[in-house]
């Protein structure tokens, strides 16, 4: 559960601020996506729940967040770890060790994980990732896909409540993409980790998120289950946010006073919507 | 020459040693070939290196390594064999430049040490993980996991920044500037002003990377809490032993 109360945040070098949000709660095993342009305060929403603000960056920080009831200013940000996995932009960046054994390593030791337990973790979160074959590998040698799939399984090892990502398919292909979106909606589901995405492809968020949250200028322009947020195309391109095509079709057909149903977000449902509109 | 350092995997005899005898062996075999004054024993160590290289499966990068180490060597040789000029005269050569019996066999000597010394060193790195190492500092040496840390992540970094530069000239040669020049001290001034905003970017990355580490609970972590263990085994013994009476040899000899 993550509650924003009254919030707002201004970095130390920024004139306005970079996100203010009323007020929002996101219930445990929600699967959140962040969509937004540029400077909308994507990164720092997810800043805001993993607490590198206040304790990262300076700035002036208003209001309160709570994560499972704690206050992400009094917490320290290890503290913090324990319930909110993150997963950062910078592939690279983030990893601590050249195999893939010690990234995941890496969060268990330090958390202190039983010892006897380790192994079993390791295998299972491996095997749930499906990258059972990677254990022993070097992460140089990886594809970027591979690369993000070990970065999130490095923190889910730790078996957060939730799960923060940054544009984890930035640096990826479609394919690939899909793959890592699959594993969120499994993660999702067979652990009910709570899942907050940041994410530029509106079609993925669209297809696998439950709640879309759309931000502008550091407030939330528009929030609601795909198929509300999706269902005014004007407004979406107003603030220059792509409306997946089967959507903005869907909206269109709307128009012209041909189509009433809801807004198909995947391609399966839009063959659906053809269909009946063809009769 | 390119990965020289780089980890080979495997799981020959000397990828089982304990990191820490590894380290030792290296330091010993190196210790050697300072500690003996004979050509023959000095050429004894450079086989037990190939031979330590082929133990671990990586006898062609052995050879590519101690084809480099000449190649430098020949340089030193030339060097160190005009420049003594004590003992017999053994050749006379234009300039008033001679060599000596002494000379040769001093630069000879030279350029062997420096082979048999190196090697052991880069084979036993190639064949250790890093992670390993720095952990068994940490557990038997009890250095501060701060500084190992520092020290994997620096070695890390090398090559996500030698990418950014990459990543970097490609750009600017594509608006133009001239890097594919023939000309080094050319190349030099273009490259310079790049230091920039490499440094830019890799203060942030660094920065992202610590945030990362930290929310992982880098500041929880204890001596003990590594879940890797490293005991001696019989073999470690074996081994250290057998670089003891390697040096101990090489003492006798003289």
């Amino acid at each position: 559960m993550i509650e924003f109360k009254d919030f707002s945040f201004k970095y130390k070098t920024g004139e306005k601020p970079a996100l203010t949000i009323k007020n929002l709660s996101i219930p445990k095993g929600d699967f959140v996506g962040i969509i937004g342009n540029s400077g909308a305060g994507k990164s720092t929403f997810t800043y805001a729940v993993n607490g590198v603000i206040p304790h990262h960056y300076e700035g002036d920080f208003y209001g309160e967040v709570r994560v499972n009831g704690c206050d992400t200013v009094e917490s320290s940000p290890t503290q913090l770890a324990l319930s909110v996995g993150s997963v950062f932009q910078d592939i690279d960046g983030q990893m601590v060790s050249s195999v893939v054994e010690d990234e995941i390593l890496f969060g268990l030791e330090n958390f202190g994980v039983p010892k006897e337990e380790i192994d079993q973790r390791i295998k299972d979160i491996l095997k749930m990732v499906g990258i059972e074959d990677l254990r022993y590998r070097n992460i140089n040698t990886l594809s970027g896909g591979q690369k993000q799939k070990v970065a999130i399984s490095a923190v889910v090892a730790m078996m957060p409540d939730i799960l923060v990502l940054d544009e984890p398919t930035a640096e990826l292909d479609p394919q690939s993409s899909l793959q890592i979106y699959n594993m969120l909606k499994m993660l999702n589901k067979t652990l009910n980790i709570t899942i907050i995405v940041v994410e530029q492809k509106i079609m993925l968020l669209s297809e696998f998120s439950k709640r879309i949250i759309i931000l502008d200028s550091g407030e939330i322009y528009l929030e609601g289950a795909p198929k509300e947020v999706l269902s005014d195309t004007s407004r979406l391109t107003d603030i220059g946010v792509n409306c997946p095509r089967v959507a903005a079709l869907a909206n269109n057909l709307n128009q012209l006073k041909i189509y009433n149903g809801p807004v198909p977000v995947n391609v399966m449902e839009a063959e659906t919507m053809v269909r009946s509109v063809l009769g | 020459m390119k990965g020289i350092l780089e980890y080979s995997q495997g799981e020959t005899v000397i990828h089982r040693l304990n990191p820490l005898s590894k380290m030792v062996i290296a330091f010993l075999l190196c210790l050697s070939s300072f500690a003996n004054n004979n050509i023959y024993c000095t050429i004894g160590i450079i086989v037990v290196n190939l031979l330590m290289a082929y133990l671990a499966g990586i006898i062609d990068r052995a050879f590519s390594l101690l084809i480099t180490l000449f190649k430098i060597g020949i340089v030193l040789f030339l060097l160190q064999v005009f420049f003594i000029r004590t003992g017999n005269t053994l050749l006379n050569l234009p300039f008033n430049l001679y060599i000596t019996d002494t000379g040769l066999k001093f630069s000879i000597m030279l350029v062997l040490r420096l082979v048999g010394a190196t090697m052991p060193l880069v084979i036993i790195l190639t064949v250790t993980r890093m992670s390993d190492l720095t952990n068994v500092m940490v557990q038997k040496l009890h250095i501060p996991y701060k500084y190992t840390f520092a020290f994997i992540t620096a070695l890390r970094f090398i090559p996500i920044f030698e990418n950014e530069m990459t990543g970097i000239i490609e750009a600017q040669t594509a608006r133009g500037v001239e890097f594919d020049t023939k000309n080094p001290v050319k190349k030099l001034k273009l490259l310079l002003p790049l230091c920039v905003p490499l440094l830019i970017s890799s203060v942030k990355r660094i920065e992202g990377s610590a945030i990362s580490a930290e929310l992982r609970g880098f500041n929880l972590r204890r001596k003990d809490s590594g879940y890797k263990t490293y005991r001696f085994i019989g073999l470690d013994y074996i081994a250290m032993l057998f670089s003891i009476m390697i040096l101990l040899t090489c003492i006798i000899i003289l």
